[in-house]
């Protein structure tokens, strides 16, 4: 039963994409893909209880564990991707009458995504730092073609500069991978890429080599996460990528890649003492921030403009994770669930924006508060959860890393830190008011209909529900805190 | 298999790792640069099968064999279709750092990879880990050859000279990381060359030429 | 000094001078026979000397000392070379001028010489050839310095017959990697060295592809036969030397006069071997434009690096 329990997060979506390769895209099918994601979630809430019960528990001969920290991004995996795939289906009947699709994409679109879901669930699941990797190398295969759907220029340029970075990152990954276990093997640890096993033991492994190790690993998974200096694919990637895989990208891969670093700080920590990790993990945050900041100033396309925001609040996760401790790292998994929901809510929202108007260029979009006013809603409630407005969660998220880096000696860096997003806070606002205020009709040109378009009831739903979890969770954790103070628990004492 | 024996065959493996990947730098034609990096694939099996010998390791003789198809068959005959249904150039002319620069940067690479590997001979001197440095000098290399190379076959070359380096290392330092985390790693490497394959012919489509310099559309 | 080595210093040098136009023969005639062509004899380089020999020694107008006195100190440096290095017998007559560094100064001393010549001449194809020269002996030298280095690291001494005798006593090293990396290094330098193609082509008429042979377009007579045997005993040193480093097996180690035989022939047989193989090679090379050599030598360079490198990390 409890092995049972563990195997649904992979094999509901893989069942789903079998689904989807047997069967072509019709009305009726459209909707397997949300059904397996919330599949997913009821099966990643089901976990978390059982685990904030009982412990850990491991399935296929300890291929597969979970623990606290693992339910939690079970949890953030499944809503996002819920959300995800129930705009799915409206965005595609908007493309396939725009003749820019046909059900056969859309077909293969679901199964890939699938697919990804399918490899996220593995690699936080996963028990060893080798199974990690795989499940992290196959979602970017998975996420390859994906990226490059649209068959335009710009997104084959797109899907061939994110294969060829995240794939030389993790082989990065590969190489510290390897050192790792060459390490653990001299000191007696076995199996050597066992997460419990390492954490247990860490403090035989030899300095040197762990130093290597840690450096590789970290800036391997580093390129997938989105941060710099390997960052230079995320822009092109979310920015090209169809709307519901850029809300998956966004909002999930990366921090599911985070996961990993998360990870491999514990067995730093363990054998180098905290400080190694902590001032390249600084190091790094601020480095993105400084990137973030410096582009957004003078965006001109609105989702690259949300794929540079996503650097940023990368930035702030390595920033909290700098900063160690129970609040920071608690505050850094409630921050990976607020700003999956909020930057999934806009990828979406931007995605039908990009149908509507047929451009992705911020001065050429105006006055959306009038010609639709839903999306405008959303997609301003949005932003302003980026930014770290309360009641959303990523206020608290924020607040809580802040607090920690000052309480924990990072008290320069977060003053940068600090200082950085109130400038990305100011750009994003600036771009967005454009966006939304204003008369709309000098983008339309004179005489053209102003009538304002209509955001599909489902879609809708979804992007509101998607906003509200957000707040709700900002307001009071709830039955999460729990899960929270678990994971924090894992990562800072006692695995 | 006697000591003396298997550190000269352990060392002639490394060197011809080592000869190809200097190799790849220096030529220009792709079509060369494919076949060197053929064999590559070679002598990375030669290697393995070294290590089998020596320690009696049926699991190991097995890995040997599959490297073997794996990156002196199959993955060469993807870059040669590849090449094949490229255009008429069929050489890198002007990559970012010229060839002779290139062969010296090699030089201060292999320095640096003897360098950074000090601390892993340390951890357990012998005849298999001293010749870390030579993998490690193998995955800068080919790093080197993805950063200052136009054409997408190049790139892709770079990056899989760049994994032979860091599997090379993977054997040098222990036998073991579990076969199913190999079969996974190899199944991973050849997807993401068949990805890139796939890519390529689209940017050829796309773009005409496969020269990587073109690829400026997206940037900020 | 040992006896040994004053008999080899006394054999080697009588062995070259006499036998190195008569290789200059051999590759001449085994790239004309590939060629479709009847060839001039084995003895023509011979003939070519006598008849230089006897001709009057002219100089040109405005030629100073230094043109005269190049061609000698180029067959003399070629000549103490050929006493010294081990290639008739291990021991050496001057024992401390056997080491690697002397050597390659002598044979850069006499390139050196030849190219202020060509220079002295003060004609447009003088100072291209001089200049040309110069830009390949700046990259082929630290090479060749590099590469036999790499071979003398694991034996400990600098010292050319040092090396020799310690690849006697292990075979087994000649196949490890620093060898073969080194070899490589090695063949590359030797082309470039004595002006053979890719780098250089030594039977073109063409001034403009010309390296070598512009150097010395003005030499006549005498002065002209003195260059010519300097050259081919040049080619004759550097391919006995790659002969002798990696495979050294027929050397006289001792003093009768059957290993002196055995070291004479088998000196003329490996030299003469490699010779041919040079000169079947050239048949299907054509010559680099003269901006990639520098790709060439570059990458000989780090095949010797590499060679140091692998010589300290590998067992």
């Amino acid at each position: 039963m409890n092995e049972l329990l563990l195997l649904l997060p992979v094999a509901v979506p893989i069942l789903a994409a079998c689904g989807y390769g047997l069967l072509s895209w019709r009305p009726a099918t459209a909707w397997i893909g949300a059904c397996a994601a919330a599949g997913l979630l009821a099966a990643a809430i089901t976990i978390a209880v059982a685990v904030a019960h009982a412990g850990p528990r491991t399935a296929l001969g300890g291929l597969l564990r979970t623990d606290a920290l693992s339910a939690f991004m079970l949890i953030v995996i499944g809503a996002i991707g819920l959300a995800a795939t129930a705009a799915t289906p409206a965005y595609f009947a908007a493309e396939i009458t725009a003749g820019r699709a046909t059900p056969r994409t859309a077909a293969r679109h679901s199964l890939l995504v699938a697919l990804f879901l399918a490899a996220m669930a593995a690699a936080v699941l996963a028990a060893n730092l080798g199974v990690l990797w795989v499940a992290i190398e196959a979602t970017t295969i998975c996420t390859a073609f994906l990226v490059g759907q649209r068959r335009t220029r710009a997104a084959v340029e797109a899907a061939w500069k994110y294969v060829v970075i995240c794939s030389t990152g993790i082989a990065l990954a590969l190489l510290g991978t390897l050192l790792l276990n060459f390490a653990a093997h001299h000191a007696g640890i076995r199996p050597g890429l066992d997460w419990a096993s390492l954490a247990a033991g860490a403090g035989r492994l030899n300095p040197g080599v762990t130093q290597i190790a840690v450096l590789l690993l970290m800036l391997g998974f580093g390129t997938k996460a989105g941060l710099a200096p390997l960052h230079a694919w995320l822009p092109d990637a979310h920015s090209q990528a169809p709307a519901p895989v850029s809300a998956l990208m966004s909002g999930v891969l990366l921090s599911v890649a985070f996961y990993a670093i998360l990870r491999v700080k514990v067995i730093s920590d363990a054998a180098l003492g905290t400080g190694f990790a902590r001032t390249l993990l600084a190091g790094l945050a601020l480095a993105s921030l400084l990137v973030a900041a410096t582009v957004l100033l003078a965006q001109r396309d609105y989702k690259r403009m949300l794929a540079y925001s996503s650097i940023e609040h990368m930035g702030l996760l390595a920033l909290g994770a700098a900063a160690g401790g129970q609040l920071a790292l608690a505050a850094v998994l409630l921050h990976m669930l607020g700003h999956g929901l909020a930057k999934a809510t806009l990828f979406l929202g931007s995605g039908h924006l990009l149908q509507a108007t047929g451009t992705s260029r911020i001065e050429a979009v105006r006055g959306l508060a009038v010609r639709a006013p839903v999306l405008a809603g959303c997609f301003g409630a949005g932003v302003l959860a980026l930014i770290g407005l309360p009641p959303f969660s990523v206020f608290a998220s924020e607040f809580g890393i802040a607090r920690a880096g000052f309480a924990t000696g990072l008290g320069w860096a977060t003053t940068a830190a600090l200082v950085l997003v109130l400038i990305i806070a100011a750009a994003l606002i600036g771009h967005t008011s454009h966006m939304l205020l204003g008369d709309p009709t000098p983008a339309l040109g004179p005489g053209a209909a102003t009538a304002p378009t209509r955001l599909p009831g489902g879609v809708a739903l979804t992007l509101i529900l998607g906003l509200g979890v957000c707040a709700a969770v900002g307001i009071s954790a709830g039955p999460l805190s729990t899960l929270l103070r678990l994971a924090a628990n894992t990562m800072t004492g006692t695995p | 298999m006697n000591d003396g024996v298997y550190v000269q065959l352990l060392d002639l493996a490394c060197g011809a790792l080592l000869l190809t990947g200097v190799l790849v730098l220096w030529r220009r034609e792709l079509a060369v640069i494919i076949r060197v990096f053929a064999a590559q694939g070679v002598a990375l099996a030669a290697l393995v099968a070294v290590l089998a010998a020596h320690e009696n390791s049926p699991e190991l003789w097995i890995v040997a064999v599959g490297l073997l198809i794996l990156r002196a068959g199959v993955l060469p005959l993807l870059l040669a279709r590849a090449l094949a249904a490229a255009g008429p150039a069929r050489r890198e002319t002007r990559p970012l750092v010229n060839v002779a620069s290139s062969l010296l940067a090699a030089a201060v690479l292999a320095l640096l990879a003897y360098a950074v590997s000090r601390p892993l001979v340390a951890l357990s001197p012998s005849p298999a880990t001293q010749a870390i440095p030579v993998g490690i000098t193998v995955v800068l290399i080919g790093f080197f050859v993805l950063v200052t190379r136009r054409r997408a076959l190049s790139q892709l070359v770079g990056f899989l000279l760049m994994d032979n380096g860091i599997t090379t290392v993977g054997f040098l330092t222990t036998s073991s990381v579990g076969l199913i985390v190999e079969l996974g790693v190899s199944l991973d490497v050849l997807l993401a060359v068949l990805v890139l394959r796939i890519l390529t012919a689209r940017i050829q489509e796309s773009f005409g030429d496969a020269d990587l310099d073109e690829l400026r559309e997206l940037h900020d | 000094m040992s006896a040994l080595g004053v008999v080899g210093g006394v054999l080697q040098p009588v062995l070259i001078v006499s036998f190195s136009p008569v290789l200059l023969g051999v590759m001449r005639q085994v790239r004309a026979h590939l060629e479709g062509r009847a060839g001039a004899g084995i003895a023509q380089p011979w003939r070519d000397l006598r008849k230089l020999f006897g001709k009057e020694a002219i100089t040109p107008r405005g030629t100073t000392e230094v043109f005269r006195i190049a061609p000698l100190v180029l067959i003399g440096t070629t000549a103490v070379v050929a006493v010294v290095a081990p290639f008739v017998t291990t021991d050496s007559a001057l024992g401390s001028v056997a080491d690697l560094f002397a050597v390659v100064a002598l044979l850069a001393l006499g390139t050196v010489a030849l190219a202020l010549a060509g220079l002295d001449t003060a004609t447009a194809f003088g100072g291209m050839g001089a200049s040309r020269e110069m830009t390949i002996i700046a990259l082929v030298e630290p090479t060749l310095l590099v590469a036999i280095f790499a071979l003398s690291v694991r034996v400990g001494s600098t010292n050319l017959a040092d090396i020799v005798s310690s690849t006697l006593r292990d075979p087994a090293r000649t196949i490890s990697p620093v060898s073969l990396l080194a070899a490589v290094a090695l063949v590359v330098v030797v082309v470039a060295e004595t002006g053979r193609l890719p780098v250089d082509n030594p039977s073109t008429h063409l001034e403009l592809t010309m390296v070598h042979e512009a150097m010395v377009l003005e030499y006549a007579g005498p002065d002209l036969a003195l260059v010519e045997l300097a050259s081919a005993m040049r080619l004759t040193v550097f391919l006995g030397l790659l002969a002798n480093l990696f495979l050294p097996w027929g050397i006289a180690t001792e003093l009768t006069p059957g290993a002196l035989l055995v070291g004479v022939v088998a000196l003329m047989v490996k030299v003469g071997l490699l010779g041919m193989v040079l000169a079947a090679g050239e048949v299907f090379m054509a010559k680099l434009r003269l901006f990639r050599v520098p790709e060439l030598l570059a990458g000989s360079f780090l095949l010797a690096l590499l060679a140091v490198a692998a010589s300290f990390f590998l067992a």
